[in-house]
């Protein structure tokens, strides 16, 4: 008898366990789930929301009137060694976060203790940044600065495989969040440069295995070619740095490709250089993805100005006519509105100092604007349609740039034929609202530091952003006015998020040391912020706010 | 080179433990390195001897000779024009036999043959640059002087001579799967390399093979018939062997510290810089450096650029020094390149080599790149003392 309790007993632990992996299972997003991502006010499961690209809530409890009560919930430190620009990923009341150094620690959403930490060591080539995770399967996938695509368990954080996907480590390796799409994890190759040839990359996201790969420059007798003298094709760059933008009911994708390289000569790459600085609008239907458009911001670049702004995919209304929109902005201080069905250009509007843009750097020197961190930077911009007006932080500043006139390729370092420019008088930056109406300005905000943190618009009329010095900060969508600021006393590089847990709204910013590019001079002295001044920090941190 | 008759002999012979055999790849990359060399001096040959009407025929054929010197993986390379090499070039082959730990009674040779190659790619770029017919045979012909250093010829009793001397006179004449035997002894079978103390006393064959084709280096002193045993004595055999009652005990040392690698410095040109400008360096990398690259050196925003990480990833990158003073000088600091001073740059740049525990010196780091740099190849240092052994960096005072 008591021998048949046992057996029982077993029977039923065995049961038990079989009904929680069988809960596991089913508990993560489906295919539906990412496509309906922007109508899930509890999760965050996308880097941008959705697959638009637009960080924008369509309902929300934090308002333009109870926003100035808002309040920090927690913040949590994370791992310091670089800036962070992680977009945070929730789901069921976990949050999931990466560090530059490609750490990843799943997070409490609602206290924000640490459930498990994945520590990890890669071999950085340049510079540490990293965007974030995805999700999916019971699985955390993150693609590495040593060019892995790692997939952990959901659960415990313990690596269930990792493929090493660039063809050449020594100067290709991955910053983008993997966008998941059906089957599979979309991941951009970061290169441009590092004399690599851009590409997307299609990865099975249940094995890792490579599904399809397009590249980013056209090669021998591919239309587009002949847009390279000789054979600096090769080393042409146009890589994909940050998001992509999805069309899931035309299959239709959107990125944007980096600049050419070598990236401040010229002259042994003649033409225009396609698809360097380019966005362009991919079928990914089938087999493998298939051109339909492209839109070239910047031919023949030689300033680093490359379009770094991730696409947002929106339906605006332009002249009284509600159109389908696709937005972009680029390095160069431009902020482009194109017909996303075509790529022609419906709106063009320079948001930061443009100046010299049209003398290739000389071997003396000669100044041109913005600087090479100047203009849009990487985690863009934010479409509100209560408003029809679009969101973009931007950076001021100008540049020396110079040419030796020769390049060298050495495996492994940086691919440029000069130098990266000399910042030249002051560095500042601006939040604009580009009424869509129009193609002009609603109003702009001209702040002393610069402003790469990404926007995210609510639709009850705010807008949200970070600068470089620290301040996190809430617009009024209609008029710019500051309803509510935060301190966090880290540099913002990263894009704000929302989620909810018990019909509690959050919003979510990461902040840390300021990356290679925004090293500011003047945070030594104290550099001034909304409130009191900012140093460089020593710590990273996740914060998030909610009302009272 | 006609040594196919009697490598093809060796190698089907049992290969047993041997004394003082070199690594089984050095001698094919030997080989292959003076086959290149012979390739590039046939193009200059056939060049200066012809009549080519035309700057192109002259371009090409420097530009050939340049490839199989350098080999594809150098920046000189230009593949448009061919090369008459084997693509992995004589300088490929030679790093590749310098790259290893510890030194060789061959190592000498390798180094002296690498300095004459460098110093003839040196002149074919000259000539690629020249205008007149008399100046450009003038650069190849300082080429063609080079080359035949490099090539050498074995010498009475040493290693001296280039590669065919290295070839013809020591334990680098092994191929890989040969037998050797201790040289001061008889051979006990055919065919097989009669060794003592690294060098090449003789070269057994059975009678059978005797008529088969000799290596082209191996200078022949005495022959010697024994019964079934052909013995084909070096001219360096007498003072090779002189030593041969003291070789045994030799030997075993050398097995010894072969077994357990001895850290011998590579005897590679070693950067330049001062303790003074180190010192100074410390304080530059406090102000300009440390927020990207830390504290410890390992990075934060940036990459490491000292110890292990960064060293392994410059020996992955074959980067030279002239590379990261380039990278140093030219864009950093990251968010205002070009920002600081010369001597800065100069200072900060051998605060970096002494962290990376490279020895210091009295010559200064230059400000200036001279081209010197571009012969120093960085990596991992053999022997180094890290005061942080887990991150193989050396503090700085």
């Amino acid at each position: 008898m008591l021998r048949r309790a046992i057996v029982l007993a077993v029977v039923a632990i065995v049961s038990v366990a079989a009904v929680a992996r069988l809960g596991a299972q089913t508990s993560w997003p489906t295919a539906d789930s990412y496509v309906n991502a922007d109508t899930d006010t509890a999760n965050w499961i996308l880097p941008a929301r959705s697959y638009t690209g637009n960080r924008y809530l369509a309902h929300s409890d934090i308002t333009a009137t109870n926003v100035a009560t808002l309040k920090k919930a927690w913040a949590t430190n994370i791992d310091a060694r670089g800036p962070l620009e992680t977009s945070p990923i929730v789901w069921h009341e976990t949050m999931y976060v990466t560090s530059s150094h490609n750490d990843v620690y799943a997070l409490d959403a609602k206290t924000g203790s640490v459930k498990w930490h994945y520590a990890y060591k890669p071999h950085v080539i340049a510079f540490s940044a990293n965007r974030g995770v995805a999700i999916g399967n019971g699985k955390v996938y993150e693609a590495t600065l040593d060019g892995k695509l790692i997939a952990l368990d959901a659960t415990t954080g313990k690596t269930v495989w990792s493929v090493v996907g660039p063809h050449d480590t020594t100067n290709t390796f991955y910053t983008m969040q993997p966008v998941p799409y059906k089957n599979m994890l979309l991941l951009g190759a970061s290169n441009g440069d590092w004399g690599g040839i851009g590409y997307l990359t299609a990865f099975d996201a249940g094995t890792g295995k490579r599904i399809w790969e397009w590249k980013t420059i056209p090669g021998p007798g591919e239309p587009g070619h002949d847009s390279w003298s000789g054979d600096s094709w090769k080393r042409g760059g146009a890589a994909i740095w940050s998001g992509v933008a999805i069309d899931p009911a035309s299959n239709t994708l959107y990125a944007d490709l980096g600049n050419p390289q070598p990236d401040f000569l010229g002259t042994i790459r003649k033409g225009a250089n396609l698809y360097s600085n380019s966005m362009v609008a991919l079928d990914i239907s089938g087999d493998t993805p298939k051109l339909k458009w492209y839109r070239q911001f910047i031919p023949h670049d030689t300033h680093d100005w490359d379009p770094a702004m991730p696409p947002v995919l929106f339906t605006g209304t332009v002249a009284g006519a509600s159109r389908s929109l696709v937005a972009a902005g680029d390095k160069g201080g431009n902020f482009w509105v194109l017909d996303a069905g075509t790529g022609t250009v419906v709106y063009h509007i320079a948001v930061s100092t443009q100046k010299g843009q049209n003398t290739e750097p000389s071997r003396a020197g000669n100044i041109a604007c913005p600087n090479t961190n100047g203009g849009v930077e990487f985690n863009g911009g934010s479409y509100m349609p209560e408003t029809n007006a679009f969101y973009v932080p931007s950076v001021d500043q100008c540049g020396m740039w110079t040419s030796p006139g020769t390049a060298t390729y050495v495996s492994g370092q940086f691919y440029l034929g000069g130098a990266f420019p000399k910042l030249v008088g002051p560095s500042t930056g601006y939040m604009s609202a580009v009424d869509i109406g129009t193609g002009k300005f609603l109003w702009r905000k001209h702040l002393a530091f610069p402003q790469i943190g990404g926007a995210l618009s609510l639709a009850s009329g705010i807008v949200f952003t970070g600068g470089v010095n620290g301040d996190f900060t809430a617009y009024d969508a209609k008029t710019g006015a500051v309803l509510w600021h935060h301190p966090t006393s880290q540099t913002i590089q990263a894009p704000p998020g929302s989620y909810s847990l018990n019909g509690k709204q959050y919003i979510v910013v990461a902040s840390g040391p300021a990356g290679i590019n925004f090293a500011d001079p003047r945070f030594a002295k104290g550099a001034p912020t909304l409130e009191g001044t900012y140093t460089h920090p020593t710590a990273a941190t996740i914060t998030a706010f909610t009302l009272p | 080179m006609r040594t196919i008759a009697l490598r093809l002999t060796c190698v089907l012979a049992l290969a047993w433990m041997a004394p003082a055999q070199a690594a089984p790849d050095d001698h094919a990359g030997a080989v292959a390195a003076l086959a290149d060399v012979h390739a590039a001096i046939a193009e200059i040959v056939r060049i200066e001897d012809g009549y080519a009407v035309g700057h192109g025929a002259y371009i090409r054929a420097a530009h050939r000779a340049m490839n199989a010197l350098v080999g594809r993986r150098d920046d000189g390379y230009a593949a448009s024009y061919g090369d008459p090499g084997d693509g992995v070039g004589t300088l490929g082959h030679l790093d590749k036999m310098l790259d290893k730990e510890g030194s060789s009674l061959w190592t000498p040779a390798i180094e002296g043959a690498k300095a004459n190659v460098l110093a003839a790619a040196e002149n074919l770029q000259s000539a690629l640059g020249q205008k007149e017919m008399e100046e450009y045979e003038a650069d190849l012909t300082r080429t063609l002087a080079n080359l035949a250093l490099v090539v050498g010829r074995p010498s009475q009793d040493g290693v001296l001579g280039g590669l065919a001397g290295a070839l013809g006179t020591t334990v680098l004449a092994v191929p890989l799967g040969a037998t050797s035997v201790s040289g001061c002894t008889d051979p006990s079978r055919t065919p097989a390399y009669g060794i003592v103390a690294q060098r090449l006393v003789y070269v057994a064959l059975p009678r059978s093979a005797a008529s088969a084709a000799i290596p082209d280096e191996l200078s022949i002193g005495r022959v010697v018939v024994q019964g079934d045993t052909v013995l084909l004595y070096t001219r360096g055999a007498a003072s090779a062997t002189a030593g041969c009652h003291r070789v045994s005990r030799l030997e075993r040392t050398r097995d010894v510290a072969r077994a357990r690698p001895r850290q011998v410095a590579v005897a590679a040109p070693e950067p330049p810089y001062t303790a003074a400008q180190a010192h100074a360096g410390a304080a530059v990398y406090k102000k300009s450096c440390i927020q990207c690259h830390g504290a410890d050196l390992q990075g934060t925003a940036g990459p490491a650029v000292a110890g292990k990480e960064f060293l392994t990833t410059a020996k992955g990158n074959k980067w030279t020094l002239s590379d990261l003073r380039t990278t140093i000088f030219q864009n950093m600091p990251f968010s205002n390149p070009g920002s600081l001073t010369p001597t800065q740059y100069a200072d900060v740049t051998a605060f970096l080599l002494a962290s990376n525990c490279y020895p210091v010196g009295t010559k200064p780091f230059p400000q200036a790149d001279s081209g010197a740099l571009a012969a120093v190849k960085l990596g991992p240092i053999p022997g180094a003392k890290a005061t942080n052994a887990k991150l193989g960096t050396c503090a700085v005072r």
